[in-house]
Formats: C-alpha cells, sequence, structure tokens
C-alpha cells in the first residue's frame, strides 16, 4: 500500500467560479497570460516546492507532478524541472511524473533522455509516467489529435526500448524513424524506471497497462465514483487475462482530499476551493463551459457520452454542495476520511491512492494543517489495515476477485 | 445510400437523378456531417433533376472509413479517382463545397481530363495570409452545457436561422451527434495540421484545373473570406466568380434556390 502526494500547481487568483465563467470560456488555451502575474507566479513556485520536498518528512512514499500546457490549471508545463529541484531537496521517496506526453514531443527520444537522466539524479527513485496528454494539448501544441494514439503507443515502445536496448539500434515505425537510438544516460533501475499510465477510462488504455505491466492511475477526479469502480474491475479482469500477479500498487486512484476538525468544519473549510478548482480551473476540459475536446482525440462515440456525462454532471451541482460532496467523498473529520479511504481501497484493490491536498484555490496554512492531518493520522491507519487485507488475499491459496 | 468498397475501404454513397454524372463533395456542415441521412438537401435534390449525382461521404464521415495513418488530401483525391474507376465513369463535373471544395481543387489539378466542368463552393484549403478565416476548430469544441452556437456563428450568417438550426440545432439527438464528432475527425485528420484547412502548396497548382471553374462564395463567411476567392480566380486558366453578399460560409443550406441554379446553369 502506497500514498502519494499529487501536485497540481494550480493557479489560485482568478475570480470566483460564477464571476469566472462569465467573462471567459475556460481556464485553457485561450485565457490569456495576461492573467498570470510572474512575481506571484514566482512565490507560488517556492510555496509549491516546499509542499512537495515536505511530504517527505511527513512519511508519503512519493509525490507525483503532472504536465498540462497554457492553462491556469496549473503552472507545471515542464514537470521534468520540477522533479529536477526536488531530486535535490529530498531523500527517501518516490518522484512520479505523471506527464511527458509523448505525442507533443518529437522525436520522443528526449523524453527517454530526460528520465534517464532524473533516475540517476534521483538515484533511482524516479517513477516514469507515460502519457497522452490532455485534449486541451492538442490545441495548444497544434499536434493533430487523430494521430494522438498512434503516436502515443510507438512512442512507448520506442522509449522503453531507448532504455532497454544496447544502441545504437534503428527504430522504424509507421510514425517515429531514427536511424540512430542510442541514448547517453541510460536510466540508474534495471531494467528500467517503473511506467505509470494514466487514464480517464479508455478500456484500451487499461488493457495496455495490464499487458504491459505497466501501472494504471485512474485520474478522472472529477468523475463520478463509479466510473472509477468500473476502471478498476476492468483493471483486474485484463490483469488476470494477461497472467500477471495481482499487484495492488500498480492500480492507482487520484482524489482530492481534506480532512479538518469535524466533518461540518472540512466541509466549510474545503467547499469554496473545491469549487474553484471544479469551476475555473477544470473549465476547459470538463464543466459547463468550452470543452477543448479535439476531434479523433477519443472517438466520436466516446466524446458523445463524455458529453453527456457532462450534461448530467452540471444537472447534480445544481443541486448544491451537497452534490458536490458526493463527488469528492475523501473530505471530512480524521474519522470520516479514514474509513470512507480504507473502504475505498479494499474494495477496488487500489494500493495507489494519489491524494490532491493543495488543490484549487486552497490557502497555503489550510493545506498544510490538512496534510499534516492526513499524512499523521489518515494514512498509518489505513495503511496498516490495508496492508494486512493484501497480504491475506495475496496468501490465500484462491484470490478472490475484488 | 449505399455502400461501395474501394479498395477494401468503406464509401457510404448518396446516389440519385439522371443524366451527366455530378461527383458532389460535402462540406464542414452539408449532407453526411450532422443532418440526417435523409431526406438529402434541397441543395442535392436539386442537382438530382437533371444530372447523376453522386454525393460520397469523404472519409471519416457518415461510415466512410477513414484514411488510416498518415493520410492527407492528396490520399484523399487519390480515393476518389478509385471511387469514379469503380463505378465506371471516366469524367464528370465536380461540385465542392467547403472541405469538399478543397478536395475537388485536389481532385482536379491532379486528374484534369477527368473534369468537366468544375464548381466550387466557399471552398477551403487556399492559404491566404492576408486574408485567413477564422480557426474552425477551436470554434467547433463543444461546450459541456449550452450547445453549438459558437461553431453556428462561425458556419452560418444567421447562426439562429433556420437553416443552421436545422443543421445544428443546441440538442443535438445521439445519432446526428455522432455524425458530427465523426465527421470533425474526418476533416482533422486532412487539415488538422496547420495552417487549419489549408494546403500551402495548393496556391502555385491551380494552374494545373483545366476545366473552367465556377466559384460561388457568401459575403459574410468567416471560415473562408471572400477575399480569398480572388487569389482562386486570379490562379484558375478559367474561373468567373458569382457573390451572395448575405450568405455565410455554407451558402449551400442558407440558399440552396440560388447556389443550384447558379451551378446548372455553369453545368448546361
Amino acid at each position: 500500500m502506497t500514498f502519494f502526494y499529487f501536485h497540481l500547481m494550480p493557479w489560485p487568483y482568478l475570480p470566483p467560479p460564477r464571476e469566472f465563467l462569465r467573462e471567459h470560456e475556460a481556464a485553457w488555451v485561450t485565457l490569456s497570460n495576461s492573467e498570470y502575474d510572474p512575481v506571484r507566479g514566482a512565490a507560488l513556485y517556492e510555496r509549491y516546492l516546499n509542499e512537495l520536498a515536505g511530504a517527505e518528512q511527513l512519511g508519503f512514499d512519493g509525490i507525483v507532478v503532472n504536465e498540462h500546457h497554457q492553462n491556469a490549471y496549473g503552472i507545471m508545463p515542464s514537470p521534468n524541472l520540477i522533479a529536477a529541484a526536488l531530486s535535490q531537496r529530498t531523500e527517501r521517496m518516490r518522484i512520479c511524473v505523471l506527464g511527458n506526453a509523448l505525442p507533443l514531443y518529437n522525436p520522443p527520444l528526449r523524453v527517454a533522455e530526460e528520465y534517464a537522466m532524473l533516475d540517476g539524479l534521483t538515484g533511482g527513485r524516479l517513477i516514469a509516467g507515460l502519457v497522452v496528454g490532455g485534449g486541451p494539448e492538442y490545441y495548444s501544441y497544434n499536434i493533430n489529435p487523430t494521430e494522438a494514439r498512434g503516436r502515443f503507443r510507438e512512442a512507448v515502445d520506442l522509449v522503453v526500448r531507448a532504455w532497454t536496448e544496447p544502441g545504437p539500434f534503428s527504430f522504424d515505425g509507421e510514425w517515429y524513424h531514427l536511424p540512430y537510438v542510442n541514448p547517453w544516460p541510460r536510466p540508474l533501475q534495471q531494467p528500467h524506471p517503473p511506467v505509470w499510465i494514466p487514464g480517464l477510462g479508455s478500456p484500451s488504455t487499461i488493457d495496455f497497462c495490464a499487458e504491459r505491466g505497466f501501472g494504471y492511475m485512474g485520474v478522472a477526479y472529477y468523475a463520478p465514483p463509479e466510473s472509477f469502480a468500473r476502471q478498476a474491475s476492468r483493471y483486474w479482469e485484463a490483469i488476470d487475462a494477461a497472467g500477471r500477479p495481482r499487484v495492488p500498487e500498480n492500480l492507482g486512484w487520484l482524489t482530492t482530499v481534506y480532512v479538518g476538525d469535524t466533518d461540518e468544519e472540512a466541509r466549510a473549510e474545503a467547499l469554496p476551493h473545491l469549487a474553484y478548482f471544479a469551476g475555473n480551473l477544470a473549465a476547459g476540459f470538463v464543466g459547463q463551459g468550452k470543452v477543448w475536446m479535439p476531434p479523433g482525440y477519443i472517438d466520436a462515440e466516446a466524446l458523445v457520452q463524455f458529453l453527456a456525462d457532462l450534461r448530467a454532471g452540471a444537472d447534480r451541482r445544481r443541486d448544491g454542495p451537497a452534490a458536490l460532496f458526493q463527488a469528492y467523498p475523501m473530505v471530512g473529520s480524521v474519522e470520516t476520511v479514514r474509513e470512507r479511504l480504507l473502504e475505498w481501497v479494499l474494495r477496488h484493490r487500489v494500493g495507489t491512492v494519489l491524494a490532491l491536498l493543495s488543490f484549487g484555490s486552497l490557502p497555503a496554512d489550510l493545506a498544510q494543517r490538512s496534510t499534516e492531518r492526513y499524512a499523521r493520522e489518515v494514512v498509518p491507519w489505513v495503511r496498516e489495515r490495508a496492508a494486512a487485507a493484501f497480504a491475506a488475499d495475496r496468501d490465500a491459496p484462491t484470490a478472490s476477485a475484488p | 445510400m449505399s455502400v461501395e468498397v474501394v479498395n477494401g475501404r468503406q464509401v457510404t454513397l448518396w446516389r440519385a437523378g439522371t443524366g451527366q454524372p455530378l461527383l458532389y463533395l460535402h462540406g464542414l456542415a452539408d449532407v453526411h456531417s450532422a443532418l440526417p441521412p435523409e431526406p438529402p438537401t434541397p441543395l442535392l435534390d436539386g442537382l438530382a433533376n437533371g444530372a447523376d449525382v453522386l454525393a460520397p461521404a469523404l472519409p471519416g464521415y457518415a461510415g466512410s472509413d477513414p484514411l488510416g495513418p498518415r493520410g492527407d488530401v492528396e490520399d484523399a483525391a487519390f480515393h476518389l479517382a478509385d471511387l469514379l474507376d469503380q463505378l465506371g465513369l471516366a469524367r464528370v463535373d465536380v461540385v465542392g463545397a467547403s472541405l469538399g471544395g478543397w478536395l475537388a481543387a485536389e481532385f482536379a489539378l491532379r486528374h484534369p481530363a477527368r473534369v468537366r466542368r468544375l464548381a466550387l463552393v466557399a471552398p477551403l484549403g487556399l492559404d491566404v495570409p492576408d486574408a485567413r478565416g477564422e480557426l474552425f476548430f477551436g470554434a467547433a469544441a463543444p461546450r459541456g452545457v449550452g450547445g453549438l452556437g459558437e461553431v453556428r456563428g462561425l458556419l452560418f450568417a444567421d447562426p439562429e436561422g433556420p437553416a443552421a438550426l436545422d443543421a445544428l440545432p443546441d440538442d443535438l439527438p445521439r445519432d446526428r451527434a455522432l455524425r458530427w464528432f465523426g465527421g470533425l475527425a474526418g476533416a482533422a485528420a486532412l487539415g488538422w495540421t496547420a495552417p487549419q484547412l489549408c494546403n500551402p502548396k495548393l496556391a502555385g497548382r491551380l494552374g494545373r484545373i483545366s476545366a473552367p471553374t465556377l466559384l460561388v462564395w457568401g459575403g459574410r463567411d468567416r471560415v473562408a473570406p471572400v477575399a480569398q476567392a480572388e487569389v482562386w480566380r486570379g490562379g484558375l486558366p478559367e474561373a468567373r466568380l458569382e457573390v451572395l453578399d448575405s450568405a455565410g460560409h455554407v451558402l449551400g443550406l442558407e440558399d440552396p434556390a440560388r447556389v443550384g441554379a447558379m451551378v446548372q446553369a455553369f453545368l448546361p
């Protein structure tokens, strides 16, 4: 059982959601960067780096940083830079970059090189995320979205081969042609760092992870809980079909977390900042405003379903805060979050919990207090019970399906 | 609606009428897109009154298979030649609107002897740096809530008029939404890469089109501004231009009677 601290590096200085959406269509692609204040931005980097580095002292197994471009959702277009900075400020915990959107980089050999560097810089603590990139990225970098999946799959092969096969060798694919693949350096972890792939629930991504032995991280924190339930059962079915051992830590779940004194206090403190996260920052790929989801990035069937779900979600939000907490269940007192988290972890055999603790416009002091409570009072309690359950499951002669 | 299989690739085909064969290549919002499959558009209905009209769904649209990895506008033009071969049609009139106008030009310059006369209705494809249109794919990005007003506004001179709301209502039924977004992916496969929905090499090749050409344009086109028409006329060996001042980009839906009459008068 592992617990990661996930940071999106949000921009917290936009007007509140209602006001924001009156004047802007989204927080992505076209929200003018004149809204970005470089002085405040520099201070935010300092705050967020401290939060990430501090996760080590609090006992987290690792941190996760991610990559998005041209938006207020996160000021981290290059997570590799943050990972490099953290390599020098931490000693023990894992550093996961759940970014490096392969189709945006040509040749994607660059990703193999930078990850090998990071693995060396961290003394073998890197977890290498390989991602397709979000829909808005295809507008921002003007990459043909109908090529996204083909380029991604091929680039994954290229990166893994670049790490594991002695160079030089030539790579001749549909999309990439490299006569000399021979990256210096090579990764410290052998044969290569663990690979995690995030997903919003696409069955083909889940199957791909199971077939290749990569970790699958369900990251649709805004989707209703039943969506992740479907992903988890699909993942375990695919693992069984692939004949691989069931390793709970290879299945991850991203969730916002806020731990307060009491349930009521936690809700009161977190609500405006969750609303800012959902209403402002996520506007652009979910929500009521513009959805920068390019044609062909997912097939028409999936896109039409996605839009139908968004509409249903918008209806739910009209029902007020109660509905919001249904979608964000990990908000409450220590006892509440403990029990809900353990129940969730056991029900889906999720061995990796990715917690967004410094989300939206949450002020530094509230984020700090909630993070400490989570790390000191929730994590050890859940870890102990989940680890025992997973061990019993492993030792059972015939593991029962979750 | 029938299905042809061309080189193993499925093509959805609408065909009606008798007379001289007329290949109609559809646009971004047109037959084979968000409109229901039947009945055909009034423009097609009108053209089929006096010609053997063949309107294939372009690759990726309405059940037509996409071209596959790296398929580009040149492959799409060869694909049209293969389709005509299969149907036993050596020489045709070609009418292309919007996206289909671009493909019509790409086809005509590669196979000049196969095109008797060419009518281009607000064609895309030409990169005119001084008169670039607004970005279609950005406008076509949907909204979580609130419908398709933005893309209607880009395509139609009157985005809340009956032609626009008929073609792209805010609450597209599921089957039509699938056709719309599936078609957008077909358009993206051909024309996502900058400059959007253009072939920068097209301008230098227009002189290869030998067929007499009619250009029909909407004066209020925001996707391919009417100023582009002069560049087409200057590059084509034999062309004349008709402008419908009050129409937008999809003038075949906005004013089918006048567009149809102009095209039919040009294709005797």
